[in-house]
């Protein structure tokens, strides 16, 4: 997916995720579904968006020129390749090796369960369990980048 | 290294992976397992230690290098806990090596008395008196594990961006504690770039520990203690992916599994006040686990409502010019105190709102993300309807302050006079500083009582044989208000280092 795609902000259902070339395993538990396509159903509001990343702040900056801290900075993070940015040496391996581009819906499903998506992953957040939580932030992080 | 193909497949495999920081939730106390229940011990050591941020590395680091044998084991996939994600930064004084060669004077007494004034009523003095005692000592321990601090000094009231070691981390030069006891920067700062202090420190520890013969276990996940018939902790058994293990420690359990900012409901139950934050402010860890597992085996757990709630009024350092009201339109503290203490008056002592009223020259930039911008106006009298203030209320603030602050003093809250000037100049803002809307970064200090040795007291104030508590899954010396950072990792480094010590010098259990 190109980044140009996602400047409508449209959260990836799950027929777009799993008419993917990777297919999912054979049977995803129920929880699994219910993720993914909440991710369609939710819109979000950057307002909200804006308290739902507060705690993402302890390691994370989104603002332009913030730079890395304990963890990568955000600007500009739709559609990036996930694991690459320049000058953060702290990526795990498993995130590096992911060949994933990041898309709202990469990242809805990332921080449904971060350590379920990622095995392996270094990010030691709980993620954002409700979708509505994830929508707004989502939302909110697509303000951080050159043109919105 | 996979084709990007075969690990997406395995990637969205992944997203079948039960998520282990599901379990652990919840807030009830974890009653023991009986020594009787356990079969066979999948693993023997002498000291055991749950958790792996500053406060379990240190005390691994000090029971080996006592000689005992140590295991610790984390929860997630990776060491450094809450601490890797902090500023790192240690509360120390006393004319620390760093201090002294940047040309500030400071005293163990001076340290103490601000360290006993500045929190919590009935702070813990034991512990206040012993770490100020024992805090040049403790410098030097850090750096002898590969701390490094560079001789710089920073005139920042927020954790230095600028690489700088050494500031006033906390309420030092606010009243009234400036008159208390003479102030002088404390705040010590592993050499890092940005907020990365804490990954700094965990970066000395964690590899400390390991040259020194420490094994650590990832996700491995403490669940209950072992107790023998006569109430001493053996042990404990462990979650280890879908297999419980059980773990024996000869001469001593210590849990060092932080706090409990992460778990909601425990958090509703035991700490409205940090409930009400906006910003939980640690890594997945801090569920409570350790806290639980002590009352489990009949442990006093205390000051369990308190924590730090941080509203950081600044940086900038000009809109500590502007001023802070409740809903009275009153101001309550004097606004260049620590921004955990404006924090703590708001979340603990005016129902988690407050305001900041501004001028042009005193406001936060557009578009700021910490303080929701509510109201704008060409006049203070616009403001207070705009805000819903008491009719004349704010006016009535604001002229009074203004009147005094054209002679440069603040007799309210003695504000330092680098900070007070009269809001004069348009336009007029409003600032929501209420703890659910602004940015409010909070954390737990309440837990399990202990010694200074780290031994976990019962309700009746008996050490319970075997079981050790530190950091923030203990009751220590952060209490609220915060009085400056630094004293939580200085806590988890000097009392973990205490509990290990004190473990490893347990006759062997037979």
């Amino acid at each position: 997916m190109r980044p140009s795609h996602l400047a409508a902000f449209a959260i990836v259902t799950a027929a777009t995720l799993s008419t993917a070339t990777v297919p999912l395993r054979a049977e995803p538990p129920a929880t699994d579904a219910a993720t993914l396509q909440s991710a369609a159903r939710v819109s979000g509001d950057p307002v909200r968006g804006r308290i739902v990343f507060g705690a993402c702040r302890t390691c994370h900056y989104p603002d332009k020129g913030a730079g890395h801290q304990n963890g990568p900075s955000l600007w500009n993070i739709f559609g990036r390749q996930a694991g690459t940015q320049e000058g953060f040496a702290y990526y795990s391996e498993a995130l590096k090796n992911s060949g994933l581009v990041w898309t709202p819906g990469y990242l809805d499903a990332w921080l449904a369960n971060p350590q379920g998506f990622i095995q392996g992953t270094s990010m030691m957040s709980l993620g954002v369990p409700d979708p509505q939580q994830r929508a707004d932030l989502i939302a909110y992080l697509m303000q951080f980048r050159d043109s919105p | 290294m996979p084709t990007p193909d075969r690990s997406r497949r395995r990637l969205l495999a992944g997203l079948g992976a039960a998520s282990v920081l599901a379990a652990g939730s919840g807030c009830e106390s974890r009653a023991p397992a009986a020594r009787s229940e356990v079969r066979s011990w999948d693993h023997t050591v002498d000291v055991l230690i749950a958790g792996s941020g500053a406060a379990g590395t240190s005390a691994a680091i000090t029971a080996r290098a006592a000689g005992a044998e140590v295991l610790v084991i984390e929860r997630l996939a990776k060491t450094g806990g809450s601490s890797a994600m902090s500023g790192g930064v240690c509360y120390l004084g006393g004319g620390t090596p760093l201090q002294k060669a940047l040309g500030f004077e400071d005293s163990l007494e001076a340290m103490r008395d601000f360290m006993l004034a500045a929190g919590s009523l009935h702070p813990p003095r034991d512990k206040i008196e012993l770490y100020c005692e024992r805090s040049l000592e403790h410098f030097d321990w850090l750096v002898a594990q590969g701390v490094q601090y560079v001789q710089k000094f920073s005139e920042s009231k927020e954790l230095p961006f600028d690489g700088a070691s050494l500031y006033y981390s906390g309420c030092e030069l606010a009243s009234p504690w400036r008159d208390i006891a003479r102030p002088a920067p404390r705040g010590h700062v592993p050499t890092a770039n940005g907020h990365t202090g804490g990954r700094a420190l965990m970066e000395a520890l964690l590899p400390a520990a390991e040259r020194g013969g420490v094994r650590f276990m990832h996700n491995v996940s403490a669940e209950r203690l072992v107790s023998e018939s006569d109430g001493r902790i053996v042990g404990l058994v462990a979650r280890e992916g879908e297999r419980e293990i059980a773990i024996r420690a000869r001469r001593g359990v210590v849990l060092a599994c932080g706090g409990f900012i992460q778990n909601r409901e425990m958090l509703r139950r035991h700490a409205p006040e940090l409930y009400e934050c906006s910003t939980p402010w640690a890594n997945a860890g801090d569920m409570g686990i350790g806290i639980r597992m002590g009352m489990g085996v009949g442990a006093s757990a205390i000051r369990m409502n308190q924590g730090f709630a941080i509203l950081p009024l600044y940086p900038p350092e000009r809109t500590i010019r502007a001023i802070v009201v409740n809903r009275a339109a009153q101001r309550f503290l004097p606004e260049d105190s620590y921004y955990a203490y404006a924090g703590h008056e708001t979340a603990y002592n005016q129902h988690g709102k407050a305001w900041l009223v501004a001028d042009a020259d005193s406001s936060y930039d557009a578009g700021d993300f910490r303080m929701p911008l509510l109201a704008e106006a060409a006049s203070i009298a616009e403001l207070e309807a705009a805000g819903g203030f008491p009719e004349g209320a704010l006016q009535q603030t604001v002229a009074y302050y203004n009147a005094q602050a054209e002679r440069g003093v603040d007799p309210l809250w003695n504000k330092h006079p680098r900070w007070v000037a009269p809001l004069v100049k348009p336009p007029f803002r409003l600032y929501d500083l209420s703890v659910r809307t602004a940015f409010c970064p909070a954390h737990t200090f309440g837990g399990l009582e202990t010694t200074v040795h780290g031994e976990v007291l019962d309700t009746a104030g008996i050490p319970i044989p075997g079981l050790y508590a530190a950091g923030r899954t203990s009751a220590g010396l952060p209490t609220a208000p915060y009085i400056a950072s630094g004293v939580s990792i200085g806590d988890c480094t000097f009392f973990g280092r205490q509990a290990g010590a004190h473990a490893a010098a347990q006759e062997a259990s037979a």
